[in-house]
């Protein structure tokens, strides 16, 4: 084949077999992409959209028709229960974050970056996930023997002398809520943060050291802003699992303490599915906003 | 002016720095030439404040620096991997030192953007303030992390193999640019480095280190010609290394053959087993029967190939003990000469180039001990 009837092959596009080759490719593509694709439309895509669809339907008291209307939406923002419970929600996440942070975060730098040996890195971490080792509900309900009337924490405090009557305020409030979402998520925050923390080359550190920073400076203008990606994947992670949580109120509250979990178990429960609708869509935006918020902090796809 | 005192730091017992003493002038070039595990990283660790010695005491224009933490030494670091902040900008990398002094920070915007500006300008990098690091090449990288340490004007500075990571054709601009920066900022340069030619062409001194110890310190021309023992003319790759016996009669008795010592051998007392080097563009390759000058030594040996490589040409031949023997050609000096593989040769050299040290005398002190 001479030059010139190269060139004008190149200038047609690309050759049969080279045609072929990529309509293979492409078509291999889709086929890698559609298991995930069928299955995220299956469990994700349409519950979500008939989840929207059925918080516009009529209620009655037993039954459900598909007649739209806003009377579900309404009545969930015009009934200080409903909304109470929004903002309790609202409230317990972001204490729950804060606390998970405040808890997790010391803990994971120290796993992250004072233990150099990987090992003993490894176990450290494999140590805070043994909780999970028992159920989610023996784990929760192992706190009423802790803080009740009668429990470890007020009977070590009376032993000490350092109360004379056992605080009741222990167990079945907000607090006992907050101490049992808290002790279950914290793991959350410390893993992806200590993830991120080990990555940080020590030579950041030494060179920040070595051009005049003192400890706390390093802390704040470069093992802080270089953990941050990992401290982003933590708050989606808690926020994500505490919107979404009815099971620790329920055991722990005494139910004083409503979240919009719980309402929507109580409205399945008695078949008002139009009004767990609602509330469903709420709590999804909330985590939507969320996620897409944390998100916009790091770009975590250069990050990790 | 820097003073090292009998340094000493051991890990679990073994000593990576053994009793280092040095002391380097203001403004001076001072270049660390070791192989890897010579203690030449400790020593700069040590130097810069991250590693405590066990013994020993350090001064920097006359202050003891025993009790100085990192960070207030004013002692500048440039590591071998750049360590350069991936989250921050070029700008904010080179600005770091001067915002965040745990003590003298410089709060004035304007003076911190000057001085970063320049400092920029001097290692040539003004259009890049805004890149991020990801963006810049091996390089550029090398002249962030080098204006970096410079711009807070430090009393000393510490290259850890500052061209290691670079390719042949940067290392070649860099070291110009060094010496360059160097003279411009009149900042103590204490450069260390595995790279023979490197160490050589870099500093004013060259100090040679091996096992945690000073085997030589002096100036590079003296180092490359007269080596003070046989590790340090190992270490330079530019010596054919012999050992053998003193006959007693002006000759060395190795493997290879009987050597013509240069005169100094002749002193010493016969049947003393020594090390003697020969550097390779010292040698002359000669006909095999051709009778060598009184003043000359020679040895028989085989040619094997030539290595070419621009300007010089490496001849390797096989001695009658099966070592290799490199001889050098300048080429700009005269044609290469053409011999035949397998042929053999009478290579010689003056006897007075011969450099005779008594055995195993400033090799690892193992070696020494035995």
């Amino acid at each position: 084949m001479t030059a010139a009837v190269q060139n004008a092959t190149l200038a047609d596009g690309p050759t049969a077999p080279a045609r072929e080759f990529i309509r293979r490719q492409s078509l291999g593509g889709w086929m890698l992409l559609a298991p995930g694709v069928v299955w995220m439309l299956l469990c994700l895509v349409v519950p979500m959209l008939m989840m929207v669809y059925v918080s516009f339907w009529t209620q009655h008291t037993f039954s459900i028709e598909s007649t739209p209307t806003f009377a579900n939406w309404i009545a969930f923002f015009s009934t200080p229960t409903y909304v109470d419970s929004l903002l309790t929600t609202i409230r317990l996440w972001f204490i729950t974050l804060a606390l998970t942070f405040l808890i997790g975060y010391p803990v994971a730098v120290y796993i992250g970056l004072f233990v150099r040996n990987r090992t003993i890195q490894t176990s450290l971490l494999v140590l805070c996930v043994v909780p999970f080792w028992t159920s989610f509900l023996i784990r929760i309900l192992a706190w009423r023997p802790m803080l009740g009337t009668e429990g470890a924490v007020n009977l070590i405090l009376l032993k000490l002398g350092l109360i004379s009557t056992p605080i009741e305020a222990l167990l079945f409030t907000q607090y006992s809520v907050i101490v049992g979402m808290v002790q279950i998520y914290v793991v959350f925050m410390v893993g992806p943060v200590a993830f991120m923390v080990s990555r940080i080359d020590r030579s950041l550190i030494e060179a920040a050291r070595d051009l005049g920073a003192g400890t706390t400076r390093i802390f704040f203008t470069i093992i802080l802003p270089l953990s941050l990606p990992g401290i982003v994947v933590g708050a989606i992670f808690v926020s994500v699992m505490v919107l979404g949580e009815f099971a620790t109120p329920a055991a722990l509250s005494g139910s004083k303490v409503n979240l919009l979990g719980n309402i929507i178990v109580t409205q399945v429960g008695s078949l008002k599915w139009a009004f767990a609708s609602v509330c469903g869509v709420i709590l999804t935006v909330l985590m939507a906003v969320t996620v897409v918020g944390l998100l916009r902090i790091v770009n975590l796809r250069r990050e990790i | 002016m820097l003073e090292i005192q009998s340094l000493t730091k051991r890990f679990g017992g073994v000593a990576a720095l053994d009793a280092i003493s040095l002391s380097v002038s203001t403004g001076g070039y001072l270049s660390v030439l070791g192989p890897s595990g010579s203690g030449k990283s400790t020593l700069l660790r040590v130097l810069a404040g991250y590693e405590a010695p066990d013994e020993g005491g350090i001064k920097l224009d006359g202050q003891s620096l025993a009790t100085v933490p990192a960070h207030e030494r004013g002692i500048g670091f440039v590591s071998q991997g750049f360590a350069l902040f991936p989250h921050l900008s070029v700008f904010d990398n080179v600005a770091f030192g001067l915002r965040y002094h745990a003590t003298s920070p410089l709060r004035d915007t304007a003076e911190v953007r000057k001085r970063v500006n320049d400092i920029l300008e001097m290692v040539g990098l003004e259009d890049f303030a805004r890149r991020q690091i990801q963006q810049l090449s091996g390089g550029q990288k090398q002249r962030v992390a080098l204006a970096r340490t410079l711009v807070v004007r430090p009393r000393l500075c510490l290259l850890d193999e500052p061209l290691g990571a670079l390719d042949a054709n940067l290392r070649q601009r860099m070291t110009i640019e060094l010496r360059r920066i160097h003279s411009a900022l009149g900042i103590t340069f204490f450069h260390v480095t595995g790279n023979e030619m490197e160490a050589l062409a870099m500093g004013d001194r060259v100090v040679v280190l091996d096992a945690g110890r000073i085997l030589q310190a002096d100036e590079p021309d003296t180092v490359y010609n007269s080596p003070a023992s046989i590790a340090v003319a190992r270490f330079l790759n530019r010596y054919n290394l012999f050992n053998g016996k003193n006959d007693g009669a002006g000759g060395i008795a190795t493997a290879a053959g009987l050597i013509a010592a240069p005169d100094e051998a002749e002193t010493r007392r016969a049947g003393e087993v020594m090390d003697f080097c020969i550097r390779i563009d010292k040698i002359e390759v000669l006909p095999e029967n051709a009778t060598p000058g009184p003043n000359q030594a020679h040895l028989q040996a085989a040619y094997i190939t030539s290595e070419f490589s621009g300007a010089i040409i490496t001849h390797l031949f096989r001695l009658t003990d099966d070592r290799i023997l490199e001889v050098e050609d300048h080429l700009s000096h005269r044609r290469p000469a053409e011999y035949d593989p397998g042929g053999r040769y009478s290579v010689v050299w003056p006897r007075a180039e011969g450099l005779v040290f008594p055995a195993g005398a400033g090799t690892v002190p193992m070696k020494a001990a035995a």
